[in-house]
């Protein structure tokens, strides 16, 4: 999957950027921090994931000052070629069209476009609270799985009805209709873990190799399904909630189903062991992330658009030359797009772009 | 922005309908000051002519004219076989596919705690009631195949089933997530073939 073109308009700080003539391999965004190139990343991001929040930053994707963003682009796969236009208002939903004509949901961009967006705040998927790691599983099966976007919703959707039914509840007993809320969460429930498990499958492995590339040890990448796995999913899920019932119903809220869920993440040397330090916390998320880019080649049988924004200021110089040589690989397959504020880490590119005060200019350029 | 006197007054009436919103209220208000005094009368006597004349029918809360609607009425309708539903717009789409030789029983809703209606809220004592009373044999629960159609359809099953009556549910291919009331006669007639047990 190459990009052959990205124009963005009023997008964060980038009035109006063109990158033209996009190569193949290994494409490089350099410039100091706080002029633009995260933007441009992020800007490009968007034609995959328009209306996906992502923790990197609070600002609004809009200009300031301006009512709506737009972002244009142009994608070759082995599908052929389509041009993907994204308009995002400063409020409301985003308009987005595919060869010129209107598409509805985010799951219609992405049968022409796939991106893997890696950026410092993944780190949270790391340090942070499971609540991250849940996100970045559901990211992971809706990357790898465009038709399950719907599963997450669906099961927060029954959660929310259940939760109140427990919250509202007065006098002994179970609440009234609990039975068929139980169901409605198993059948919900046990599709979201499924489809968690499968992704953890397939991103785990690839994960874990990457991993072993950059720091010379495995990544421990493991599925903390809440519901048991082993055995039938569904009866497991019921037997749970019976086992909880009393507490659920004392503490009144659902105590049992994937919104529990964790993976946990270790380095696996003869034992497995936590992150020693930020450098190995930063590679764990970053391989998370090269790892998803792997499983949807896998799935697709192309690879996608792989997006890294500042990878090498977080490593030691080691472990920067071996990410560096993986990056430089996986660009002999697809497009590659790395950000860095050194200039010293820009190494052997295809192109780079300076990017300064949110205008991008190609190096070697007339 | 409010305005003064009777047109307030009349925007305020309309964005209290369901699915009407500020903005169409105004817009709905201005159209009727500007209409042609008839008009405007035609819509309120058809107003309060409904409110007076139109019922609920005591059997299955359907709306009717008179205590009992046309089809429990009807002698030809089968009365072992109900077909229990959320809406009267869900019983009408049914019975414009001409599908259901029962009758229906429409329960007013579906059980939503984030809406604040549980099934006290619903007819489904008056369904265990008639179920018992009428010798039915069969109940098809039509609600809508949502989230909250689902859970409805279930507790109202585990109620019936020990009656001893067979309790179906209408297959899939009906739009998931969706309205009954969107679907086309096709769709519907496959999935009343293709009810299943519950
Ligand atoms: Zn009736």
């Amino acid at each position: 999957m190459r990009l052959a073109w990205v124009e963005l308009r009023d997008l964060r700080n980038h009035r109006h950027t063109v990158l033209e003539d996009l190569p193949d391999g290994l494409l490089v965004f350099v410039g100091p921090n706080g002029e633009g190139k995260t933007n441009l990343l992020e800007g490009i991001f968007v034609l995959y994931a328009v209306g996906t929040p992502r923790a990197a930053t609070a600002e609004p994707l809009v200009r300031r000052g301006c009512e709506r963003a737009y972002a244009r682009g142009e994608v070759a796969s082995a599908q052929g070629r389509a041009l993907i236009e994204v308009e995002i208002p400063r409020r409301g939903a985003a308009r987005m069209r595919v060869n010129r004509s209107p598409v509805r949901r985010r799951r219609d961009l992405r049968r022409h476009v796939r991106a893997v967006l890696a950026s410092p705040a993944d780190l949270g998927i790391v340090v942070g609270d499971p609540a991250r790691r849940r996100g970045f599983l559901d990211e992971a099966v809706v990357a790898l799985q465009p038709a399950a976007d719907t599963l997450s919703s669906a099961y927060d959707r029954v959660l929310r009805q259940r939760n109140r039914l427990l919250k509202e509840h007065e006098g002994g007993g179970a609440p009234v209709g609990l039975e068929a809320w139980n169901e409605q969460l198993v059948v919900a429930g046990t599709a979201l873990t499924r489809a968690r498990a499968a992704a953890v499958a397939e991103v785990g492995p690839a994960a874990s190799e990457a991993f072993e590339r950059i720091t010379g040890s495995a990544l421990q990448v493991r599925y903390a399904s809440n519901v048991p796995t082993d055995g039938d999913l569904e009866e497991g899920f019921r037997a749970r909630l019976a086992e909880r019932r009393d507490d659920e119903i004392a503490r009144r809220t659902t105590l049992v189903g994937p919104h529990r869920d964790d993976l946990d993440l270790g380095v696996r040397e003869l034992r497995a062991r936590g992150f020693a330090s930020h450098g190995e916390s930063w590679g764990a998320a970053l391989c998370l992330r090269l790892g998803l880019a792997a499983a949807i080649e896998r799935a697709i049988g192309e690879a996608p658009l792989v997006l890294v924004d500042d990878p090498y200021s977080g490593l030691d110089p080691e472990r920067r030359v071996r990410l560096g040589e993986d990056l430089r690989a996986r660009a002999d397959r697809a497009q590659v797009v790395v950000t860095v504020a050194d200039e010293g880490h820009v190494g052997e590119a295809s192109a780079v772009w300076e990017i300064r005060a949110g205008e991008a200019r190609r190096r070697g350029a007339a | 922005m409010a305005y003064e006197g009777p047109i307030q007054e009349l925007i305020d009436e309309l964005a209290r309908l369901p699915g009407i919103g500020p903005k169409s209220a105004q817009r709905l208000a201005f159209w009727l000051v500007k209409a042609p005094p008839d008009e405007a009368k035609r819509l309120a006597e058809a107003i309060v002519r409904a409110k007076e004349r139109i019922a609920f029918c005591r059997e299955c809360g359907n709306v009717a004219e008179g205590d009992r609607c046309r089809i429990c009425r009807d002698a030809s309708r089968d009365p072992t076989q109900l077909c229990v539903v959320e809406e009267p717009t869900d019983a009408a789409t049914l019975e414009r596919a001409g599908l259901i030789k029962g009758r229906y029983h429409v329960l007013g809703g579906a059980i939503s705690p984030l809406d604040g209606v549980g099934p006290e809220d619903l007819r489904v004592q008056e369904l265990l009631d008639r179920v018992e009373r009428d010798g039915v044999r069969e109940v098809i629960v039509a609600t809508n195949p949502n989230l909250e159609g689902n859970a409805t359809a279930m507790y109202v099953a585990a109620l019936l089933k020990p009656l001893g009556v067979r309790v179906t549910r209408l297959a899939s291919g009906l739009p998931v997530g969706g309205d009954l009331e969107y679907a086309d006669e096709v769709t519907l007639s496959q999935a009343l073939e293709g009810r299943r047990e519950m």
